[in-house]
């Protein structure tokens, strides 16, 4: 995967949920005594500038035809790791990037209650912008003070900032790597602040964090299939 | 990347399916599902035949959560890129067939469904995922649905079925993955565990088996300081 002049090649996408009071209060789940985590896997994965696709089984299916938008700081990880520590966490970070952790809501909700696994209404194909670019760690000295927006059609959605993240990124490596190795080039996805709404075909998604940049993603609606 | 016998293999993802035995399904009182179920796990799990599955420190050391389960499942290679397949030709897009073990942290599982919460960390911690000992190529295995599959722990025998007791079939299963996903060629997909699942401890020795495909073996370890 090509990211601007950087390559970076991932074989596991993390997210982490609720981690944003003012998101938790919107979706009135419980605040999460330790980070929750979920797959995406790396078929979801576009850039800048690429269509999100709006799947149509999903579109002509009025138990599914809703997908949101979540806005994220993610942070893209340096090299192989288990059991960091917090104090050390940067040293383990090759820098930051914006993530948008596209959903089929309707189809998580059901499966929650379900008790079912989150994973399908996650990872459609193009459920993944990233981007526009990796921000090296000492390009941003406080990844918790970042004002994190996104915006359909050009109105504003999602408007918050890093400060409101419940579990700060280096208690999240922490965190996750007691349970998992991770690899050179893994995405942590950080979770998203209030304001989470849907997107339609023909819909234009800005999403921009401070000092980072801004990654577009048009939405469009899956041709038929062959 | 990961060598299976003679095979590399190089996986972009591992799709599992859940509740796909019926005598499983019974056992965890879990309800029928009307369509297939499946949750990820991710390529940190991944070993192969005689590796050890590690069994994780805080786990062990946790009496709310020192439940680790064996599941053997069948598993099959993904041969090319597809997207939207169907059934009916689904067999074009299979490599081979494989042994998986689901090894999973039940009560962690437990606990976090009953809070709504996902199936991942219970799921992906690394060697939960055993795979080998070799690829078997589809056209050694013409009809995958008719394999007996067996698990021994120490010796005994602890689940023993057939995989014409799953609840959907493979071509089933790959026209509804690859209606959610692009599939690549590598991607591993594992197609649930039949009843008899139990747990295992330090010490243990899994052997698990499926005609036709062969036998991996795997000793537990606990994990070091």
């Amino acid at each position: 995967m090509k990211f601007g002049d950087k390559d970076i090649n991932p074989s596991k996408i993390i997210c982490v949920g609720t981690n944003y009071m003012d998101h938790i209060e919107e979706t009135k789940l419980d605040i999460p005594k330790e980070p929750v985590l979920f797959p995406k896997t790396p078929n979801c994965l576009i850039f800048d500038k690429d269509p999100i696709i709006y799947p149509k089984w999903l579109y002509n299916n009025r138990k599914y035809n809703r997908i949101d938008y979540e806005a994220e700081l993610a942070f893209i990880v340096k090299e192989k790791c288990k059991y960091v520590s917090q104090d050390n966490a940067y040293e383990h970070i090759l820098g930051y990037t914006v993530f948008n952790d596209v959903t089929a809501r309707k189809m998580q909700a059901k499966d929650i209650v379900s008790k079912l696994p989150w994973f399908r209404s996650k990872s459609f194909d193009t459920f993944g912008p990233i981007g526009p670019v990796i921000k090296e760690v000492n390009e941003i000295k406080d990844p918790h003070n970042l004002n994190i927006e996104l915006r359909v059609n050009g109105e504003v959605k999602q408007s918050s900032n890093t400060k409101h993240l419940l579990f700060k990124v280096p208690e999240l490596l922490e965190y996750i790597s007691k349970f998992f190795t991770l690899e050179p080039g893994d995405i942590i996805a950080t979770g998203t602040p209030a304001g989470i709404g849907p997107i339609h075909p023909g819909d234009l998604i800005e999403t921009s964090i401070e000092k980072i940049g801004t990654l577009t993603n048009k939405v469009i609606l899956e041709e038929e299939v062959n | 990347m990961v060598k299976i016998g003679n095979i590399e293999i190089n996986p972009t993802k591992i799709i599992c399916l859940g509740r796909n035995y019926l005598d499983h399904i019974q056992e965890t009182n879990a309800p029928i599902p009307t369509e297939p179920v499946f949750f990820v796990k991710t390529l940190n799990t991944l070993v192969t035949d005689n590796q050890p599955i590690i069994y994780p420190k805080i786990l062990f050391e946790n009496e709310n959560l020192n439940r680790v389960d064996y599941e053997v499942e069948l598993a099959f290679i993904i041969f090319q890129t597809c997207k939207n397949i169907k059934a009916r030709s689904a067999f074009d897009y299979i490599q081979g067939y494989t042994i998986f073990l689901d090894i999973t942290a039940r009560n962690m599982q437990k606990n976090d469904r009953n809070i709504h919460l996902p199936w991942y960390r219970s799921k992906n911690f690394d060697t939960f995922g055993p795979i080998g000992p070799r690829i078997a190529p589809c056209s050694e295995i013409e009809n995958p649905d008719d394999l007996v599959i067996q698990l021994k722990v120490n010796g005994v025998v602890k689940q023993l079925s057939n995989t014409k007791h799953m609840l959907f079939k493979i071509p089933v299963v790959l026209e509804y993955i690859s209606s959610f996903i692009t599939l690549k060629r590598g991607d591993i997909i594992a197609t649930g565990t039949p009843s008899g699942i139990g747990s295992i401890i330090p010490g243990d020795v899994i052997e698990a088996s499926i005609e036709k495909i062969g036998k991996i073996t795997h000793e537990v370890i606990l994990e070091e300081d």
